[in-house]
């Protein structure tokens, strides 16, 4: 960088002078940029939600069947770390945005911490439902095993959306590492913040499709049956 | 103005002094537009070279020199390369970079680094696509559409063309969404949205669709690896998954596909029918809402691939009935062009030929498409060569006609020289026989029953096939005429000047031809219409240095 | 670049505001099954998620006052509607071959059925 952007002008006939934006210092281009990007998250869930409501629809019964045998307990206590995550984020990036650069650092590591809480509990889960013997390519997911089509793929649908938004969380754990090394290194600024914007963004999608997946997953099956494992 | 980074160097990383790193790492959109053509025409004359090969293999009934197996990957890999390889990225990358900027009057796009490395990822993709014609297990051999549950048990590397396709299609989406964002942020002052040329119109439906179907034949692909080495169940019908819903994912994304192809060809359309008629457009909004409404009927037309496949009665006439609908803002633009060049000076160069042989050609593969939409006609005709014939009318003849068109009308721009006129009017119409002798005996073919993907025939068939044999060598060899016409012309050709079609939009009014780094020596002001003609000549006038308007 | 029009102690209010708000549609979601529209669990609980996403979206994400984004994000979700209202509305309600087809006949048992005639993409695992 050298020097600090300044935008062109055009004049018209009249004389009059337009400010034209270029695609350097662009925050609303960059807004809308990752706005279109969410859009692409919101149609590939929005595809395997629509598988998840096909098979739904063959077999009702299996599927809340299944649901009921999730482990509502853990499940929600997910879906409360995540809502404190998104709320760290969002203080984080007000922090930034008024220019309290140490606070917000403090708060994408606590969003950093609150993430790899989520994965860990997630990895409990898993590992409880591999112990009752549903696990991809194990024991009752084989095809030969006695449990009904519906609840196969319930469960098989169930490890892939949770497995791909543990993925996207690993991700974001990423971003706020690589955001954190950006704003040490005075690239993100209170002037200049439109990557901790955009993460901020990203982390609050990541949020807004669990708010889909969990009640889809863990919570039809609940009326009638209750607890988890 | 102050220097900045990308002044400099227009480079996305560091500083190079070799010409070749400087190519390699540059983010200016004019060559990454070229690079993308590079690459891309080298793989479609790999596809070409497939086809050939198929039609030799088809030129008598009985196996020749190729086995069923051999026969399928051909196939394969022929539908892969032109789709994923070609013809999805096709208009947007090359003329959507090289053009699209210039004619609204930008520096560059919005994300130019993201371009950059679009464009690697592209590259990445066509790598990993081919990378499995050299392993054990061979090319996939299910076809482009990798329907499920085969692709699931094929013991070809089917993996490297799933992942390869997602690859691309992630290249895709962010094209999509560079231009996107582009198009809102970046417009001259002045130029609202009716003032947009006709190609950027076309360009920004097309943008959408990338932007919003891509994703659902991505996840589509991951759903179907993950059928595949996890076994999740969702496609396979021993854990009670249904094919059926592959093929709607699938076509959710790859039928708005064809229009994402087709939206950009006609914005090329829109161009060169005023320029060469030497008037203003007819019906401007209306061409410009059509592009956008052909988009938005686009999501809902899917089922018509499924007709056959085993989807509610219901649900078939619906998409039947939505089948038709696309036909009128198609049909729309068609009378506009038609209308367009009425009491117009029409000078016939060779743009001009190339985009009047495809209203001829599209105006064919078109309305076979309408006869397919029907559903009994459909069950009758579905995976027949009719299909084929149909689909490559429409493709060939529309999409790839119009880009060879929009290569015509834009080469001087691009590079600063002409090609020969003469020359490249042969070769038109060398192709234009051919492309028409190679297809049009398919359609009678495919209504007798010739069922297509077979390596084989029964002996009542050979007529046609050997129809479109001789028709394909014809089409070829205009098809290489043409490139070496494009070769001699870049290497030798006379110097073009800035208009040398006397056409109106911005990117015409540069002060270099080729154009600059950074374009336009200022932004424009915008107060004009695109295409405004007066007794057959352009209204707005540009000095170059200053970018006002002196008419 | 807005730093200065920043009202920090208002906003911030505003983000605990919805905090609350999101954690007692939360705990509406657990009750919900002992309590109210027990008889369509899936209605109550996806427009539950529907309040909650709308809360996220405008009030975490910005979304308020944007109206171009707002009009791009009513596209994105129309089309997935429309998705769903095509393929599970109308294809898969109205599925023709309940009592003939091997998927939805879960009543045998699958491991004869697998045996016999469905055709097994993991055979060899």
């Amino acid at each position: 960088m050298s020097g600090p952007y300044v935008p062109e002008i055009a004049t018209d006939r009249d004389g009059n002078q337009h400010e034209v934006q270029g695609w350097q210092d662009d925050f609303y281009g960059g807004k809308l940029g990752f706005w279109l990007f969410m859009f692409t998250e919101v149609l590939m869930f929005g595809a395997m939600f629509m598988a998840l409501a096909y098979y739904n629809t063959l077999h009702p019964q299996d599927f809340l069947d299944a649901s009921a045998s999730l482990n509502r307990l853990l499940g929600g206590v997910n879906t409360v770390v995540l809502l404190i995550s998104a709320l760290t984020m969002g203080l984080g990036l007000l922090n930034m945005r008024v220019g309290k650069v140490k606070e917000a650092k403090l708060m994408i590591w606590a969003t950093i911490i609150l993430a790899a809480a989520f994965l860990v509990i997630k990895g409990f889960e898993w590992r409880a439902e591999y112990n009752h013997g549903i696990f991809l390519m194990h024991d009752q997911m084989l095809p030969g095993s006695s449990l009904p089509f519906g609840q196969k793929l319930f469960f098989g649908l169930y490890f892939t959306m949770t497995g791909l938004h543990g993925f996207h969380i690993i991700i974001g754990i990423g971003l706020m590492i690589w955001l954190l090394k950006r704003i040490n290194a005075e690239k993100v600024r209170p002037d200049h913040h439109i990557l901790h914007w955009n993460i901020a963004l990203y982390w609050d999608i990541v949020h807004l499709i669990w708010v889909f997946v969990f009640p889809y997953y863990y919570m039809i099956g609940a009326g009638g049956v209750t607890g988890g494992h | 103005m102050s220097k900045t980074y990308f002044d400099e160097t227009h480079c996305a990383i560091g500083h190079p002094k070799s010409k070749f790193m400087q190519w390699m790492l540059t983010v200016d959109h004019k060559r990454i537009g070229i690079m993308y053509a590079a690459v891309m025409f080298f793989y479609f004359f790999i596809a070409v070279a497939t086809a050939f090969m198929m039609r030799l293999e088809l030129f008598a009934p009985g196996g020749q020199f190729m086995d069923g197996d051999t026969f399928n990957q051909a196939f394969t890999l022929h539908g892969v390369i032109m789709i994923f390889l070609f013809i999805v990225p096709g208009i947007p990358a090359i003329f959507g970079n090289i053009v699209m900027p210039l004619m609204i009057g930008a520096k560059d796009v919005s994300f130019p680094r993201l371009n950059w490395f679009t464009f690697w990822l592209y590259v990445v993709g066509t790598v990993v696509a081919m990378s499995s014609l050299f392993t054990d297990a061979g090319f996939a051999d299910t076809g482009w559409t990798f329907y499920a549950p085969y692709s699931i048990n094929t013991s070809t590397n089917v993996i490297f063309t799933l992942v390869a396709a997602f690859i691309l299609g992630m290249a895709s989406i962010l094209t999509g969404l560079n231009f996107l964002v582009t198009i809102h942020r970046l417009r001259a002052p002045g130029m609202d949205f009716w003032k947009m040329p006709l190609f950027v119109w076309g360009i920004y439906a097309t943008a959408w669709i990338q932007l919003l179907a891509t994703p659902v034949v991505g996840i589509t692909l991951i759903l179907a690896i993950m059928e595949k080495y996890f076994g999740i169940g969702i496609f396979d019908p021993a854990k009670g998954g249904d094919p059926v819903l592959f093929e709607h994912l699938f076509w959710i994304y790859s039928h708005p596909a064809v229009y994402l192809m087709i939206l950009p060809a006609f914005g090329i359309m829109s161009e060169i029918i005023p320029v060469f008629s030497r008037r203003e457009i007819f019906g401007y909004r209306a061409i410009a809402i059509s592009s956008a409404s052909i988009a938005g009927i686009g999501y809902l037309v899917w089922g018509h691939h499924l007709y056959t496949s085993g989807m509610a009665d219901t649900a078939k006439v619906i998409f039947s009935f939505l089948t038709f609908f696309v036909a009128i803002p198609t049909g729309i633009k068609f009378y506009d062009w038609i209308a367009t060049m009425y009491k117009g000076k029409v000078i016939l160069s060779t743009p001009m030929l190339w985009a009047l042989g495809t209203i001829i050609t599209f105006t064919i593969g078109g309305l076979t498409g309408v006869t397919i939409a029907m559903i009994g006609v459909d069950i009758h005709l579905q995976d027949t060569y009719y299909t084929v014939a149909h689909f490559h009318y429409a493709m060939l003849g529309g999409v790839v006609f119009l880009l060879f068109a929009g290569m015509h009308y834009w080469f001087p721009l691009v590079t600063g020289k002409m090609y020969d006129e003469k020359h490249g009017k042969i070769s038109f119409y060398i192709q234009f026989v051919g492309f028409n002798l190679l297809w049009f005996p398919m359609f009678i073919a495919g209504y007798y029953g010739m069922p297509r993907r077979y390596f084989d025939y029964l002996p009542e068939f050979q007529i046609y096939h050997q129809l479109s044999f001789f028709g394909a060598v014809i089409f070829i060899s205009g098809l290489v005429y043409m490139f070496v016409v494009f070769y001699k012309g870049w290497t030798k050709g006379k110097p073009a000047g800035t208009n040398p079609w006397n056409a109106t939009t911005l990117e015409w009014h540069l002060p270099s031809s080729p154009p600059p780094l950074e374009n336009h020596s200022k932004v424009p002001y915008v107060d004009f219409n695109p295409y405004e003609y007066h007794h057959g000549h352009p209204v707005v006038k540009f000095n170059y240095e200053t970018m006002q308007r002196i008419d | 670049m807005d730093t200065n029009t920043i009202d920090y102690a208002k906003e911030r209010s505003g983000y605990y505001k919805i905090l609350v708000g999101l954690l007692l549609l939360t705990a509406v979601t657990f009750i919900q099954p002992h309590m109210f529209m027990t008889e369509s669990t899936f209605m109550a609980q996806m427009l539950i998620a529907v309040v909650k996403g709308w809360l996220i979206l405008m009030f975490y994400m910005h979304l308020k006052g944007e109206t171009l984004i707002i009009w791009m994000t009513g596209f994105s979700l129309f089309i997935v509607f429309t998705f769903f209202a095509i393929v599970i509305g109308v294809d898969v309600q109205k599925f023709q071959f309940q009592d003939e087809s091997h998927i939805t006949s879960s009543a045998t048992p699958i491991a004869e059925v697998g045996k016999e005639s469905a055709p097994s993409a993991h055979s060899a695992q």
